[in-house]
């Protein structure tokens, strides 16, 4: 049972971030690497804060600010220096390694082992007692989607969708295409690094090294997401990536449980990948 | 309500996937509850990254098990796994151990063991090993004593007898190279504390900070050019590519002193160091004190407090250096041929 509650936990937080790469990699079709160091970023920003004895809810919306400045990076060097997409999420992610650092004033590991979080001070957590942690993920987690879904349905938002599937409506809406790819790499910076503050406060500590493979998880959740969820008409993009992260964690869970030998365990997680993609194409009737 | 329905689906897709194939582990660790050391008692091992000092470390832990009566396959059984130096997985690793309510978890490194920490939430003892400084980490309060069901060993440097160590092999050396990765806690601390002895014997530290695997061969060129000799830490990142340091500091005609036993077998001239099998045994010793029954809240860590002379002659005499003569009756002969 504590297992099964770890994975939805983990999957809930990571769930965060798959959302912001959804809106970089599905909608405005950005292989954005900036989020390898937007992720530590919200987690240095909430250590920073929480060791100073700041609330930690207060946290949340810092880290996610601090993100969305990340992102603004990233969209200013590719749309205003017209530096390629994968090379300006490159440039972002390598400067904010040293960034993270200054944040936390050159310490690559934060404890806040006796600190307050935002799971500490949750106002349902001697009802919830185990269940406390994954409530709280799950009531973030859920209120980004419902605030996502609500924003693809603004004018800004079917702007947003517009550039990913067809520039030129957008310049013909007399609308910068570039300042569209701008906000969407704000929200989805900024999202990632609230699962990374989210993160932070569920393991009790930043580490630098916490954001190495975060695009990869984010990424794999998200493709599997809408390819084996993406079918079902009455099921939300946002919803599917959810479920997608979820299913990510679970099968990483499966490989570190199966007791096979622990160098095994990327190959297990991958091939279980293999198969969940493959069972979903052949359901489809075939690959597209 | 479908999407609800849907969802509810999902997760119990999700849930039947992983009780089939968890039960068989919580099975077992709910008859070895009872931790008398004539039953069999479930340890789960969770090492940071694969790594030589790490390896040994378990290597080690293990003796110091079985030295107290605890026999891998007769009355202990591990459940060891490896988060390949990737933090979400250290994460998740320490959760399912916890999950799998093992009578003891063993963390490896500073990050697994903090992870461990935060996943075994009290109920679990933690052991940890190869964490520098557990006050830092907040495993350990500033007096030694444990914060909660948590302690283990620290493998903190020697740094002030390694100092006095190179001033005897290199009575006219002046500048110290150390190259490390910036992102280690470990290595940052013991950078500083370098800088703060050397002045003492009358050294100075040049200190080049890398962050990945793929920036040491331009950093350890640079920082051989420009230092006497290298003193290589413990850093993860460095240590998994001594070889490309030792190459680049060869090039330059200057000696690399290690920081255990390991790295002077690879090709490192001498070290005033660890030796992680015996921090291993050690923290396997404290690890079957609490398994019989002692509290882990009540043991303060332990640090290496013996640290010994380990020197490569092959080493040293490709460079035409030989060990001084006060230190000769101390050294052990370490060189990897033997």
């Amino acid at each position: 049972m504590a297992l099964v509650l770890s994975v939805f936990e983990q999957g809930f937080i990571y769930s965060i971030l798959a959302l912001g790469i959804y809106i970089t990699y599905k909608i405005l079709d950005f292989p954005d690497l900036s989020v390898d160091s937007s992720f530590p970023l919200g987690a240095a920003v909430s250590a920073v804060m929480i060791k100073a004895g700041v609330n930690p809810y207060i946290t949340l919306p810092a880290a996610f600010l601090a993100g969305g400045m990340a992102g603004l990076a990233t969209g200013i060097i590719h749309v205003k220096f017209k530096v390629r997409d994968l090379l300006s999420g490159i440039i972002t992610m390598t400067m904010l390694y040293s960034i993270n650092l200054h944040i936390t004033g050159g310490q690559a590991n934060i404890p806040i082992f006796s600190d307050d979080t935002i799971f500490k001070l949750s106002p349902i957590r001697d009802k919830a007692g185990a269940f406390n942690t994954v409530i709280v993920i799950f009531v973030i987690t859920l209120l980004c989607k419902i605030i996502m879904d609500l924003y693809l349905n603004t004018k800004s938002g079917y702007l947003l969708r517009a550039v990913g599937d067809n520039e030129t409506v957008v310049t013909s809406l007399a609308k910068d295409k570039g300042t569209v790819k701008i906000v969407g790499l704000i929200i989805a910076n900024a999202l990632v690094a609230l699962a990374g503050s989210v993160m932070c406060q569920q393991q009790r500590f930043f580490d630098i090294s916490m954001g190495t493979g975060t695009i990869v998880i984010g990424l794999a959740s998200v493709i599997i997401g809408t390819n084996v969820f993406g079918k079902l008409s009455f099921l939300k993009a946002t919803t599917a990536v959810i479920i997608g992260s979820v299913i990510y964690k679970a099968c990483v869970a499966i490989a570190i449980t199966c007791g096979m030998a622990a160098i095994d365990m990327k190959l297990i997680t991958g091939a279980l990948f293999l198969v969940i993609l493959i069972i979903s194409s052949v359901k489809k009737g075939g690959a597209d | 309500m479908k999407k609800f329905t849907a969802l509810i689906t999902a997760s119990m897709l999700a849930l039947t996937m992983l009780s089939g194939c968890g039960s068989d582990s919580t099975a077992d660790s709910a008859s070895g509850e009872a931790s008398a050391p004539a039953e069999s008692v479930n340890v789960a091992i969770a090492q940071f990254a694969p790594h030589g000092s790490l390896d040994n470390c378990v290597e080690g832990f293990k003796l110091g098990m079985e030295e107290a009566g605890y026999v891998e396959g007769e009355n202990v059984t591990y459940d060891l796994q490896n988060a390949q130096a990737d933090m979400a997985n250290a994460n998740q690793i320490a959760q399912s151990m916890a999950a799998a309510k093992p009578d003891l978890i063993c963390g490896v490194a500073t990050p697994m063991a903090q992870a461990c920490y935060n996943a075994a939430n009290g109920e679990i003892p933690v052991i940890y090993t190869a964490v520098t400084d557990p006050v830092a980490a907040e495993l350990a309060n500033e007096d030694g004593s444990s914060v909660g069901n948590v302690t283990g060993t620290s493998d903190k440097l020697a740094v002030d007898a390694q100092l006095e160590m190179i001033r005897k092999f290199m009575p006219d050396a002046k500048k110290i190279g150390i190259l490390y990765t910036t992102s280690e806690a470990n290595s940052v601390s013991a950078v500083e504390e370098y800088k703060e002895l050397a002045p003492n014997y009358d050294f100075e530290i040049v200190d080049s900070g890398i962050s990945q695997t793929s920036d040491i061969p331009l950093a350890a060129a640079d920082l051989a050019s420009k230092v006497d000799c290298i003193s290589n830490l413990t850093d993860n990142t460095v240590v998994s590519s001594l070889a490309t340091l030792l190459d680049a500091a060869e090039k330059a005609g200057i000696p690399v002193f290690g920081s255990e036993i390991e790295q002077v077998e690879k090709g490192c001239v001498a070290t005033e160091g660890l030796d992680y099998i015996a921090l291993g045994k050690q923290t396997g010793a404290m690890a079957a004190r609490v398994l019989a029954g002692e509290k882990a809240q009540d043991i303060p860590y332990e640090t290496i407090t013996e640290y010994s002379l380990y020197i490569n002659s092959e080493a040293l005499s490709a460079l035409g250096m030989s060990c001084p003569d006060e230190l000769k009756s101390e050294a052990t002969e370490a060189s990897a041929a033997e």
